[in-house]
């Protein structure tokens, strides 16, 4: 049985894979090569994102004021200046006083975590490349079935509903 | 540059064809997501061919036009004198419209072959006959993967492996053959070909390919139509056929022109769509669209006179005199 298990912790992600007696184990620093890569984001850094991708752009101060946890000024300040460092924030000065806003989409940037993900993956030896195809194919075969199922459940329902109306 | 009169011709063919193209494929460009938007409004045979005549429209009317302004007036009025000078943007620009023209029918060209091989393949392979209850013969494929396609572009013919035949009733064979028929009573493999014939709207634009998208789908959905006729009994077993193919595996995509039952991707729209109950599909009789034929001509007609009046010509060629030098 091979499974396939990702951790996540200070800016690594860590890939576990255990195929049958052997056991794997891969480390992907995915921040080191590309100072924009999404995977290196920390929750704080992910809220601050959202909450850009929501207003458009920001100063520090209207961050501040619509985080869900009251955090000090200078954080929020570290934080958007980080993100601005790694590539994922444009700033411009108004009034003495930065405004940021995103360089990616949401869209762009979900797409550039998984091509990341998957880039890294399978830049590891060749098992690790057919592992994570199998797991993919494996899984999305696992969700047609469920769709099928779904699909051949309302047709049944429908030709119930038919015959019914025929009958009345 | 300097080139002799028969090399000025093509040149100046090309050079106009590239601009008058990016002229038009500009005007398409930012009509596709209206047409898109409105072709979500209406019914699916009218909403593909509003995206096939969009998405062919740049390509043929700039052809016409250099078929029908361009070479007359430069046969008739340039005179055939020894070589002249071409500008290094005509050329640039005639260059441009070559290589996207070559792209186009590499493009096609490869897809029709492949089509070619695939067709005769099967045919070695399978044998003609007569479903019962059909009215058109099949060809029936013994030993292959679950398919029931239509391949072929002038002459398609519907292949149906024995696969197919055992998994499916008599109601939903027959609806899902009948959705084949629909392709080729539209000419859908041929419609194909002109697409992959058309040049994008210009280069780096995606947007005629997602055109091409949209009326794939249409396209699926008019012959959906088709089949089931409004019939609500019809409508499911052709529901029930596409899952059941859907169960068999998925079936490689052998060329652009070839048809399968299944388009990438639409199965659960498609679906809902006959579950909810389809509008009646057009008669599979054919029959003359009268009232796009008497508007055709009349657009048409006084556009040719215009064309082929000695002023139109003139001013035409003194036009294609000043993009030349």
């Amino acid at each position: 049985m091979r499974s396939l298990r990702i951790a996540a912790r200070n800016g690594y992600a860590k890939i576990l894979i255990e195929q049958g007696p052997d056991m794997r184990f891969l480390k992907h620093r995915f921040a080191g090569s590309n100072p924009a890569s999404p995977a290196s984001l920390g929750p704080l850094e992910i809220a601050v994102m959202e909450l850009l991708w929501e207003q458009g752009e920001a100063s520090v101060h209207d961050v501040v004021g619509k985080l869900a946890r009251p955090l000090a000024y200078t954080t929020v300040m570290t934080t958007l200046d980080r993100l601005f460092k790694k590539g994922l924030l444009d700033r411009r000065k108004a009034e003495r006083a930065f405004v940021y806003s995103p360089r990616l989409s949401r869209r762009e940037w979900e797409h550039k975590r998984t091509g990341d993900f998957v880039a890294g993956f399978l830049a590891a030896p060749q098992t690790s490349g057919e592992l994570l195809i199998s797991c993919l194919v494996e899984a999305v075969g696992q969700q047609d079935e469920a769709l099928l199922d779904e699909l051949e459940r309302k047709i049944r329902l429908k030709r119930k509903e038919l015959y019914r109306r025929g009958k009345a | 540059m300097i080139l002799p009169y028969a090399l000025r011709l093509v040149c100046l063919c090309l050079a106009t064809f590239f601009l008058v193209h990016l002229a038009l494929g500009l005007a398409a460009w930012f009509l596709t997501p209206a047409a898109i938007r409105l072709a979500r409004r209406l019914r699916a045979r009218a909403a593909a061919r509003l995206l096939l005549a969009l998405r062919l429209f740049p390509a043929t009317a700039s052809g016409l036009l250099v078929a029908g302004v361009c070479v007359p007036s430069y046969l008739w009025l340039e005179p055939r004198t020894a070589a002249e000078e071409v500008s290094l943007a005509s050329i640039a620009a005639a260059l441009a419209a070559g290589a996207f023209w070559a792209i186009s029918m590499a493009r096609a060209f490869r897809a029709a072959a492949r089509s070619m091989r695939y067709v005769r393949r099967c045919q070695r392979l399978g044998r003609r006959t007569q479903l019962p209850g059909e009215i058109s013969p099949v060809w029936l494929l013994e030993d292959a993967p679950a398919i029931l396609v239509l391949a072929g572009i002038l002459h398609p013919r519907i292949l149906v492996s024995r696969a197919v035949i055992a998994a499916l009733s008599t109601e939903q064979l027959a609806a899902a053959l009948r959705h084949e028929r629909a392709h080729r009573f539209s000419r859908d493999n041929l419609k194909r070909l002109f697409l992959l014939l058309a040049p994008e709207f210009f280069p780096l634009s995606r947007r005629g390919a997602a055109l091409e998208r949209a009326w794939s789908k249409y396209a699926e959905w008019a012959a959906d139509d088709s089949a089931v006729a409004g019939d609500s009994f019809r409508s499911l077993s052709l529901a029930a056929a596409l899952v059941k193919v859907a169960r068999l595996g998925p079936v490689p995509r052998w060329s652009p022109l070839v048809t399968c039952l299944l388009n990438d991707g639409d199965l659960p729209a498609r679906v809902e769509r006959l579950l909810r109950g389809v509008p009646p599909g057009g008669s599979s009789a054919p029959r003359t669209p009268v009232v796009a034929v008497s508007a055709t001509i009349a657009v048409l007609a006084p556009a040719v006179a215009m064309m082929f009046r000695p002023e139109t010509l003139h001013t035409a060629h003194q036009l294609f005199e000043q993009l030349m030098h």
